[in-house]
């Protein structure tokens, strides 16, 4: 089974030559610490970050690092490092803080390796001699002389019996630790990699320290025993030339080799023969296996670095299981344990690790509790060690993490599942929107929107910021700008730009600066300075800028920089965003779940009204983070995390998220990842990206992507999911338009551009309802298509949708479209009063009869705007009805006197919209539609005349001018369908084209 | 030129091949904000910066010289794809990779008007120069290579610069092997032998003024 390729990154930049690098995983198997002989920076990679962090560098060497080793210390796990400049230093790991300066060389270190337990370091190079040092208090305790060259590889065994090293001409000895005297020397078993300084020959103990693996003349490994130095076996196969990296898994069943020919290959040792293969690039120059998974970190000569996962293939024993202990230590790509105060625990199983992380401190009564529950119930033994100091709990944790892994050994994919679960355990870290990771000698991101980007250049001690608008054609021109605090929070908008940076020790403040594009004052730049806080979050808006730091404080300032506001927010920040005068803050609400979900919370103020808008949980996909967050151009509240899912605020149902787009459906191709700019109502505009970039750079340019909006509809019976995904989307879209129109009604602003708008969206809708009604028709789904008659909102495509089913030959649907369209008159004629809301949870009021004392109201409450001509009043009530569905969703409470102005305009509005966009055929029919209802009208009009002359009812004559009075009545219901179907017929031939073709397209 | 009549030089001249390229349609990224433009030929646009439009190469050109745009280098056009077909094209004699129809002048007009958008520029245009050296080559030979054997040469994917180099050899060329093949001519030249032809000449002459 061949797996899928690796796909390394860059993690070094070297000087394009061929160089040694090392490449180390931490204990917990979520980091993994890299190195290259071409640069002098230790890169510690955060694996299991969200959102995906740059490496952390550590730069204290200055040159080249040619060996790595780390150790799980007493306090915390330490790194050592050993590098060309000669010395060797040790950090706190992962952290990365420089901790000592553990001892010098005359000559550059080749090789470092830690002790099981961390208490040892073994250090040599091209100095003659192997440095043994306690880590304790850096005190050289032995010095192994007897190698001629430069000893390029130490393994400690992992009973801490013996040191087995070897040096570029292939000579191995093994080193008796208690005395410091060679045991066996092994000489030129090796190849010699003398001439070639980015070649070192390697050798390795097996975790029960067992046997010793080394690289053989012949492209082979060779296995050494332990106590007679002997040959044991070799393991031959298909490498072409030397092997010159080798690794053990965890559990001693595998070897992983990498050959001068660049393949790696994975070996079963007890079968000597190699299941996996790989084939690079360029030759891998280290290889580490991950202490907890079945995973391989490799790093080739280049510096690039990249994770195989799953190595060894999932039907086989996982190379963790029944691994002697967890807590592996690597060294240049070799596992080292120790066993100094312990047996060798050779089943390997977790009651002994938990032991061993509990045995000082915990009560025997707890431990044996412990013991039985182990495996199932480690959260109840993590709940025991609450109180008990950081390093337990840390541990604890790690062990939780590590029993998960057990559980799923050997069942490869579910494996990767529970990793991905164990990913997200942490709470995510406040990030910017729109910003990307820094990474050494690169541009990045510091913000990145629909407007523009902010992107700085890291140099030494200082920053180079720039400012660039996409629209460079109206944007302002920003200089750029020399940083010396180090921002790397940055927000931007059209009227200024505002930078923080976190806090780096005393010195240097968290500061947040804000920079205006232009100004009428001179020098209107204004920086604040946070002792003991540091800023987490910047955003900004019209005149506001606004802070959120690591005391849960939110801050507000003024443009100008006064300080306005200083509120509290619940929880650590997430980030924040600026709309206008719209501020979202993202806070934690609480510690994520065990399954790894984020608990996020979201408020909106706003800042110029000082009020607070929305106030909820901010829902994310299980197992994911927030990547990131904003508004749309409309203002809407959005947010995307990191499984690729949009998610739109809306006022539905009292304030609810909608999922609308999905990065996994949207992509072409598994490899691509949509990186979110902003969107608007019906597009979303983002950066794709090509695995392994989850985040784009900065050059070249990148380029927008316009990509459709779309609900995670489930596949219908109907087939047609554009058209119902369409229709969600619009009728969204067009509530939000509404809600927008009543606020600004409600602020007494002039509405007539949204309302055009809003109707020319309504009429969009129709015309995809009709298309749904066709293709419920086609597929026999014929209540379906009764409900969407009752969605339509104009009239007109009721009607349109009656001769769509009569097209169709369906005539009993037609009877029943004409029955709703009958009641609908019916309710319009009601006038605004328990008209019924076309909106998608309010067709109940369709079916409510007209009543008789309404009617009667209405009519005298009309009767004095008599003077209107009586054929524009029904028409006039429509659009009343169709305003009042935009204005006041049915609540029915504008004052009826208001009613024939606003009608009338709106009327007008309406043809003078349909003339004057005459092209779309909607409005086209619109258009007719008015002219030909109008003729309806003076029909039904003498219809209502010859009733009344019957006296069939006394109240008509009191009415004469509303031609709908008479549908009160039985016989004036049987006249209007009378006159309905008789106006069909009529207009049948002349729009059967228009509208039975619409919707068939 | 084209433009004029005689019909025995009825050939493009570069610019002139280069003119009619320019209607090919290419990507731009324009970094300002602009309404759609109206053209005789089409409406393009509405342009937002930074999200890809396609419009014809010279309005590419021209927003290119106003600094309003970048030009994507088109698919074809990167070292890659190039050196996969200036490979193809020296392996394979007789026929012709499928490029685009005016790649010499597109490419041309690019490095002209755009050479801060193309990466690897130098090697870009060196492999675009390698391939139409081997393609120019390619038609040489395979024209050559018409004799008595051979009647067919493969000008599959020629592209329109390759066709207009050819194109006045190829009607004369043409027309001589009907001259020599009419049937008149080859009677004449069966029975009265090589000294009469002269004469000969006249009649398939006069057969061809009618078309």
């Amino acid at each position: 089974m061949k797996g899928r390729s690796v796909k390394l990154r860059e993690a070094h930049r070297g000087s394009g030559a061929a160089s040694l690098c090392s490449v180390v995983w931490g204990p917990d198997g979520s980091r993994v610490a890299t190195a290259s002989a071409a640069d002098a920076s230790v890169s510690v990679h955060d694996l299991v970050a969200h959102p995906p962090r740059p490496p952390a560098a550590i730069r204290h060497h200055r040159d080249g690092v040619t060996a790595l080793a780390l150790a799980l210390g007493p306090i915390c796990g330490s790194l050592a490092s050993g590098s060309i400049d000669h010395s060797v230093k040790l950090y706190s790991f992962p952290e990365g803080e420089f901790q000592s300066n553990i001892t010098r060389f005359t000559l550059p270190i080749r090789s470092l390796a830690f002790n099981r337990s961390g208490s040892l370091l073994a250090a040599a190079g091209d100095d003659d001699g192997i440095k043994l040092i306690a880590t304790i208090d850096n005190t050289i305790s032995k010095v192994l002389k007897g190698h001629r060259g430069s000893v390029t590889s130490l393994s400690f065994d992992p009973k801490n019996e013996f040191l087995a090293s070897m040096d570029s001409s292939g000579t191995v000895v093994y080193w008796e630790l208690s005395s410091g005297k060679p045991l066996h020397t092994l000489k030129a078993v090796a190849p010699n990699t003398d001439s070639d300084n980015s070649i070192s020959n390697v050798l390795s103990w097996r975790p029960d320290g067992e046997m010793l693996a080394v690289p053989g003349l012949r492209n082979d490994v060779v296995m050494y025993d332990r106590d007679t130095g002997e040959k044991l076996f070799t393991l031959k196969g298909d490498h072409e030339r030397s092997v010159c990296a080798l690794c053990w898994s965890p559990n001693g069943k595998y070897l992983a080799t990498s050959g001068l020919d660049k393949q790696v290959l994975i070996w079963d040792v007890e079968l000597r023969q190699d299941i996996e293969r790989q084939k690079f690039d360029e030759r891998i120059s280290c290889l580490a296996w991950k202490p907890n998974g079945n995973a391989l970190a490799v790093i080739d000569v280049m510096g690039k670095f990249g994770i195989w996962e799953p190595v060894v293939p999932p039907s086989m024993k996982s190379p963790i299981d029944g691994a002697p202990s967890l807590q592996g230590r690597h060294t240049n790509g070799s596992l080292l344990f120790d066993d100094e105060d312990e047996k060798p625990s050779t089943s390997g199983s977790l009651d002994d690790v938990i032991d061993e992380s509990h045995g000082e401190s915990a009560p025997t009564s707890h431990k044996r509790l412990r013991k039985r529950s182990a495996v199932y119930a480690t959260d109840h033994s993590n709940g025991d060690s609450e109180g008990e100091d950081d390093l337990l709990h840390q541990i604890e944790s790690r062990k939780r993490n590590s029993t998960k892994c057990k559980e799923s050994a050997g069942k490869g994919k579910e494996e990767c599942v529970i990793s991905g679960k164990l990913r997200s355990t942490r709470m995510q870290e406040a990030f910017q929107p729109g910003s990307t990771p820094s990474q050494h000698g690169k541009r990045r991101f510091l913000s990145y929107n629909m407007l523009g980007c902010i992107t700085t250049l890291e140099n030494e001690g200082y920053s180079h910021v720039e400012v660039d608008f996409h629209d460079t054609g109206s944007g302002p021109r920003v200089p750029s700008m020399t940083d010396y605090f180090g921002f790397t929070m940055a927000s931007l908008n059209e009227n200024g730009s505002v930078f923080a940076n976190p806090c780096k020790g005393e010195k240097n403040m968290s500061t947040l600066m804000y920079r205006p594009f232009s100004s009428w004052a001179n020098n209107s730049e204004w920086s604040m300075r946070f002792e003991g806080e540091e800023v987490k979050a910047v955003a900004l808006g019209t005149g506001w800028v606004a802070a959120v730091t690591s005391l849960n404080f939110l801050r507000i300032f003024t443009e100008g920089g006064l300080q306005r506001h200083i509120l509290s927010v619940t929880g650590p920040v997430v980030t924040a965003a600026g709309f206008r005068d719209l501020l979202a803050v993202v806070t934690h609400a609480s510690d994520c779940l065990p399954s790894g979900d984020q608990m996020l919370k979201v408020k909106v103020f706003n800042i110029s009204k000082g009020t607070q808008s929305v106030n909820c949980r901010l829902p994310l996909t299980p197992c994911s983070s927030l990547t990131w967050f904003g508004f749309s151009e409309e203002g809407r509240l959005s947010s995307y995390d990191s499984k690729g899912v949009l998610r739109v605020f809306c006022d539905q149902f009292g304030g609810s998220w909608l999922p609308l787009f999905s990065s996994i459906k949207a992509r072409k191709s598994e490899d691509e990842s949509h990186w979110v700019v902003g969107l608007n109502s019906s597009k979303l505009f983002c950066i794709v990206c090509k695995s392994p970039d989850t985040y784009p750079s900065v050059m070249p340019k990148p380029l927008l992507t316009i990509l459709d909006l779309s609900s995670p509809l489930a596949s219908s019976d109907l087939g047609a999911a554009d058209l119902e995904n369409e229709f969600i989307i619009s009728n969204l879209h067009l509530s939000q338009m509404q809600k927008k129109i009543e606020e600004m009604v409600a602020s007494g602003q002039d509405t007539t551009g949204l309302d055009d708008e809003a109707f020319s969206t309504e009429a969009a809708i129709d015309r995809c309802i009709l298309r749904l009604i066709a293709s419920c028709c086609n597929g026999d789904k014929l209540v379906r298509a009764t409900e969407l008659v009752k969605l339509l909102s104009l009239e007109k495509s009721v009607k349109g949708a009656i001769k769509l089913v009569t097209a169709l030959k369906l005539p009993m649907l037609a009877e029943r479209f004409s029955n709703i369209l009958e009641e609908r008159m019916f309710s319009e004629s009601k006038g605004p009063r328990g008209i019924p809301s076309v909106d998608s949870n309010a067709t109940v009021a369709k079916n409510v009869p007209p009543i008789k004392a309404s009617l009667t109201s209405e009519t005298i409450k009309i009767e004095p705007s008599g003077s209107k001509p009586p054929l524009t009043l029904p028409a006039a009530h429509f659009s009343k009805q169709e305003r009042s569905k935009e204005s006041k969703d049915g609540s029915a409470t504008m004052p009826l006197k208001a009613i024939p102005k606003v009608s009338k305009d709106h009327e007008r509005k309406i043809e003078e919209k349909a003339k004057k966009e005459g092209d779309t055929d909607i409005l086209k029919i619109t258009n007719r539609g008015a002219t030909k209802e109008g003729n309806d009208r003076v029909e039904l009009k003498d219809r209502s005349e010859t009733c009344s002359s019957n006296g069939s009812d006394h109240r008509e004559s009191n009415r004469p001018a509303n031609p709908f009075a008479k549908s009160s009545t039985n016989q004036g219901k049987l006249s209007l369908l009378d006159s309905i179907k008789k106006m069909k017929k009529a207009d049948h031939e002349k729009d059967e084209k228009a509208n039975n073709k619409k919707p068939r397209v | 030129m084209a433009g004029q009549s005689d019909p025995h030089i009825s050939i493009f001249s570069a610019p002139e091949v280069e003119f009619l390229a320019e209607d090919e349609v290419v990507e731009i990224v324009p970094n300002i904000r602009m309404e759609s433009l109206n053209m005789i030929c089409g409406d393009f646009g509405p342009f937002f910066p930074q999200i890809p439009s396609k419009v014809p190469l010279w309005l590419a050109a021209a927003l290119k010289k106003r600094g309003k745009c970048t030009i994507r280098t088109p698919e074809w056009m990167t070292v890659e794809r190039l050196t996969q077909v200036l490979e193809a094209e020296r392996e394979s004699p007789r026929e012709f990779q499928p490029l685009p129809f005016h790649y010499v002048e597109i490419s041309r007009l690019l490095f002209d008007h755009a050479r801060d958008d193309i990466p690897d520029i130098y090697m870009v245009r060196s492999l675009i120069e390698d391939i139409r050296d081997v393609r120019f080559h390619k038609v040489e030979t395979g024209l050559e290579t018409i004799s008595g054997r051979t009647h067919a040469v493969k000008l599959k994917n020629l592209s329109a610069m390759e066709v207009n180099i050819v194109r006045p050899f190829m009607v004369r060329a043409l027309q001589a092997f009907y001259k020599h093949d009419s049937p008149q001519m080859i009677q004449q030249a069966d029975t009265m032998g090589s000294k009469r032809s002269q004469g000969a000449d006249r009649g398939p002459r006069r057969d061809l003024r009618p078309r």
